[in-house]
């Protein structure tokens, strides 16, 4: 099962290694950001549609 | 009072009032039932005068600027 | 701006384009790159006309989460449930990173979403259900997340716990929406803030809880005593500050780790990657610990006032920056030399954007009331620091160039004026309104310092830190003055006072009787008979708001709970109480805003000039006219309108009663008290209440009818009925005392671009405010747009996207608002000074 730490947009948190951030680019039509969303490093991502194998 | 527009013709009440922009004129705003136009109404005579578009004005110019130096811009 | 191509205006000069006073061109010239990126990547928040711009989406993530916490610590104590839950929205709400900002923090989890508070009223929660446009794809899936919650919240919201003690008789009438509007709750609502406390640092407020709890938890220990009891319900507010206090400074940390990532693994600008490890740095750094150069004292402000309106919908922002960041300025741009002129420029215009960035839903009626805008945002500058010298400093400057820059028509600036001002400072406030921003409004701070100490007794020196609460009113920013709950709906409708007098307290619109039965008029004997009953109706009125207000305001610890703005108040802090529990020292600045006020003073001078004194008409004619809104009566209309005295043409006769009617209600704010024992004094002003009120209020002897627009400040005269010329205005405003006579009054006025174009204008200015100031009155504000522009505006709004005007007490894009609003800000007298 793909988990979001096999994800290329997920980096982990140094001072919990469970826990990490979804970090994706965005470009919408007025300006363009990056955006981290957190997440469980074991989350299940297989039914993520932004998944990105590392 | 006969709508500029679509020549509707009722009582002066049964177009709807909407607002007169300057208190010292007698003209104000009134929208047709039928067109739905918004008019320019001379309530003293109770007779629409013309139809009221986006940047009209029919109060004229706002007050005091007669006075003063002509304003424009490009 | 408008007819010319894109080419063309390239072409022209920064001078050219000046002279042709297009100022949107001129600040697209002169901003740097960041700047012009990020002005023209922000989302427009205001409603445009009523409605949301295309592409704004209410954000459901917050109410999800707070909700699901929530529910979870069900049956604690209120304010530590919402800590509870607060820290959860701010660990795991999403957060972003701007490409070129600097300055992090948002409400919401992207820029194009805009939140609310579910918490406050259910009627709101309905309303955002209907509302069209701004519900998330997919649509069925979030709309089915939006019944969930509002069958959660309904019955559980702040107003729904007042509304079932409130007086149903008061309830009913105020929910008419004739009398007043607002919500006595702080989930709508606005504090002041004292930074010199906040700028501790969260480290050492979490450090003084600490401190608090345990030499409570030690009293606790000692002889059981009746003076102990109070001291358990202590202990849980000191832990729900800690709470939000400690998740705030992890919030801020997740943008440290955010803007780190980025260097490290998205970044290859050097620049930028650069940037991006000083906002790590900074974002560790603060609201943790004091800031200790300018770009960390405006990420601490801008998350202070970010992590405030995650709590509650904060629609005003009390703030003075100038006075609060430039000690930041001056070390890093005159001393040490750590930043160019240029680069503080680009964080202060930041500053400006990012405010102006926030997004907070409104229902309807909030938006009518508040075109164009999410929030009166009203920064204060200038002024005096707590000894009396001139707090003036190069952040006042750089605010105000920074304005020009990015024209953004939310914060707006009201400028504290004092004899000892500079003349270059005075020159950027100039320049500020030569532009077209119609911001500074300018205020008389010895005045007004004067007036906050007559109607609160706050020191002279804790008077002269005030800052704007909302749009006005002073507030200092001291740890017994800040005011922590602005109650909104203490705002009254005031032409309904001159219409219950003429309708024995009924009202004609609503059709209900609201105010007490004082009389039928045509059986008046004279004009004092008249008066007395205007008296008994103005009595009502402010009475049944204020009454309402107070009780809203000491039921609000109990009903909804302020974790984050009790951890960052030294009172409540040093208290362990809610911040907004009156017992723990306020020393209270409550005050009434008045809206539609002027036409009182006028529809009584018409009335005994021409029924009373004159006997032109009889009081049954009249009534009669009235009651028909004037239709079939237009002779007597204009007789009405042109031929009885009118306020703001320096004519006794209305003059004396305009006084006459404000030491009425002066005398009955010092009757009325608020739950620190302190007055209430009125305030006439009108946002845009003056269009909202437009068919709410009947016709009325001044001239008006049902629908007309009505008066548009709160002592401005009668859009083009100021027929004397500017100094005859100002001598009708300084015929009463604008420190004992009320709180502060609304002054537009309108001026001629032309005639103020170069040196000699910026000196006709000048002589014209010396006027003011010599005068004594409190505040003037001024919109110096051209009646050509505004009507090609009009006409083709999409070329005119930037034109900004001064509504009243706050700034808007001339084409977010309604044309009703439009067409009255064009009518006002356009004043020729000299």
């Amino acid at each position: 099962m793909a988990t979001c730490k096999d994800c290329k947009s997920f980096f982990a948190r140094e001072d919990d290694r469970s826990q990490g951030d979804c970090v994706m680019r965005v470009v919408d039509p007025r300006q363009a950001y990056y955006q981290a969303t957190p997440v469980e490093t074991e989350k299940d991502a297989s039914k993520c549609s932004s998944f990105q194998k590392k | 009072m006969k709508c500029t527009e679509c020549a509707f013709e009722a009582p002066i009440g049964k177009f709807r009032y909407l607002y007169n922009a300057r208190i010292d004129s007698s003209i104000s705003m009134r929208q047709c039932p039928q067109c739905e136009q918004w008019l320019a109404v001379d309530e003293l005579l109770g007779e629409a005068q013309d139809a009221v578009h986006p940047g009209e004005a029919p109060w004229g110019k706002s007050a005091g600027i007669e006075g003063l130096a002509g304003d424009s811009q490009g | 701006m408008g007819q010319r191509t894109a080419q063309t205006e390239k072409a022209l000069s920064v001078d050219e384009l000046a002279n042709r006073r297009e100022w949107w061109s001129v600040a697209q010239k002169t901003r740097s790159k960041r700047l012009d990126y990020l002005r023209k990547g922000v989302w427009k928040k205001g409603a445009i006309g009523g409605n949301y711009a295309p592409g704004i989406k209410i954000d459901l993530t917050l109410p999800q989460l707070f909700t699901e916490k929530w529910q979870e610590q069900e049956g604690e104590p209120i304010m530590l449930q919402k800590a509870h839950a607060i820290a959860h929205v701010l660990d795991n709400i999403p957060i972003f990173i701007t490409d070129r900002s600097q300055i992090m923090g948002y409400i919401g989890s992207a820029p194009h979403q805009i939140v609310w508070h579910w918490q406050g009223i259910s009627m709101v929660n309905e309303e955002i259900y209907n509302e069209e446009g701004i519900i998330p794809e997919p649509e069925e899936e979030s709309l089915e997340i939006l019944a969930t919650l509002n069958d959660y919240w309904g019955g559980r919201t702040a107003v729904d716990k007042l509304a079932r003690i409130l007086d149903p008789e008061d309830a009913v009438k105020f929910m008419s929406g004739a009398i007043g509007w607002g919500t006595p709750t702080s989930a709508a609502t606005y504090s002041t803030k004292d930074f010199t406390y906040i700028f501790k640092g969260f480290e050492a407020l979490l450090a003084e809880i600490e401190e608090r709890m345990e030499e409570t938890e030690q009293k606790l220990q000692g002889n059981p005593s009746p003076q102990l009891l109070p001291l358990y319900d202590k202990l849980p507010r000191w832990e729900a500050m800690q709470i939000v206090l400690e998740a705030s400074i992890r919030y801020a940390k997740r943008y440290a780790r955010l803007a780190r990532t980025l260097a490290e693994h998205f970044e290859s600008d050097p620049t930028r990657k650069e940037e991006l490890l000083r906002i790590a740095e900074t974002c560790e750094r603060v609201p943790a610990k004091p800031p200790r150069n300018l770009q960390e004292s405006l990420q601490f402000d801008h998350f202070v006032q970010v992590l405030a309106r995650y709590e509650t919908f904060e629609g005003a922002w009390p703030h003075r920056p100038d006075y609060v960041h430039g000690p930041y300025y001056d070390k890093d741009v005159n001393q040490e030399k750590r930043l160019t002129k240029e680069e503080a420029l680009d964080l202060v215009g930041e500053h400006l954007i990012r405010t102006y960035e926030v997004g907070i839903f409104a229902p309807k009626w909030a938006r009518e009331g508040l075109q164009g805008i999410t929030g009166t945002w009203v920064w204060t500058m200038g002024g005096v620091k707590p000894d009396g010298s001139d707090a003036c400093n190069d952040m006042t400057i750089a605010y105000m160039q920074a304005a020009r820059l990015v024209r953004v028509s939310n914060p707006t600036f009201g400028f504290r004026w004092h004899p000892k001002v500079k003349d270059e400072v005075l020159r950027e406030c100039f320049e500020c309104i030569r532009h077209g921003l119609g911001y500074p409004s300018m205020r008389n701070d010895p005045v007004l310092v004067a007036n906050t100490v007559h109607w609160y007794g706050h020191p002279v020196e804790e008077a002269r830190t005030w800052v704007h609460q909302a749009c006005m009113s002073p507030c200092p920013t001291t740890k017994y003055g800040c005011q922590p709950m602005r109650m909104a709906s203490a705002t009254a409708n005031c032409a309904k006072m001159i219409e219950y007098a003429l309708h024995d307290g009924y009202d004609p619109v609503v059709n209900m009787q609201m105010g007490p039965k004082t009389g039928d008029p045509r059986q008046f004997k004279d004009f004092e008979e008249f008066f007395g009953a205007w008296v008994k109706q103005m009595e009502w009125l402010r009475n049944i708001l204020v009454r309402t207000v107070n009780l809203g305001r000491v039921k609000d610890p109990e009903f909804f709970g302020r974790p984050f703005l009790s951890a960052i108040y030294e009172r409540a802090v040093e208290t362990g109480t809610d911040a907004c529990d009156p017992s723990n020292g306020e020393r209270g600045n409550a005050w009434v805003t008045g809206f539609t006020w002027v036409e009182n003073a006028d529809s009584l001078a018409a009335i005994k000039k021409f029924v009373y004194d004159e006997k032109k008409y009889t009081m049954d004619q009249l009534m009669e006219a009235l009651n028909a809104n004037w239709v079939g009566y237009e002779e007597m209309r204009l007789d009405f309108v042109k031929n009885a005295p009118k306020w703001g043409n320096d004519d006794d006769y209305v003059d004396d009663l305009m006084v006459r009617c404000l030491r009425e209600v002066s005398r009955h704010a010092k009757e009325n008290k608020c739950p620190s024992n302190n007055n209430w004094p009125l305030l006439p002003e009108n946002v845009s209440g003056n269009i909202h009120y437009a068919n709410l209020v009947g016709a009325l002897p001044n001239g008006r009818r049902l629908g007309d627009a009505l008066y548009d400040g709160g002592i401005s005269p009668g859009p083009g009925l100021d027929k004397k010329g500017p100094t005859a205005v100002l001598k009708s405003c300084g015929k009463f005392d604008h420190v004992t006579d009320g709180r502060a009054f609304l002054l537009n006025q309108r001026l001629s671009p032309t005639q103020l174009s170069g040196e000699k204008g910026y000196q006709l200015w000048k002589a014209y405010m010396k006027t003011w100031a010599d005068l004594g009155l409190d505040h003037v504000q001024f919109n110096m747009v051209d009646d050509a522009t505004l009507r090609a505006a009009q006409k083709d709004p999409e070329k005119y996207q930037e034109v900004i005007v001064r509504v009243a007490g706050y700034s808007a894009h001339f084409v977010d608002i309604s044309r009703k609003t439009q067409d009255n800000i064009i009518q006002r007298t356009v004043q020729g000074l000299g």
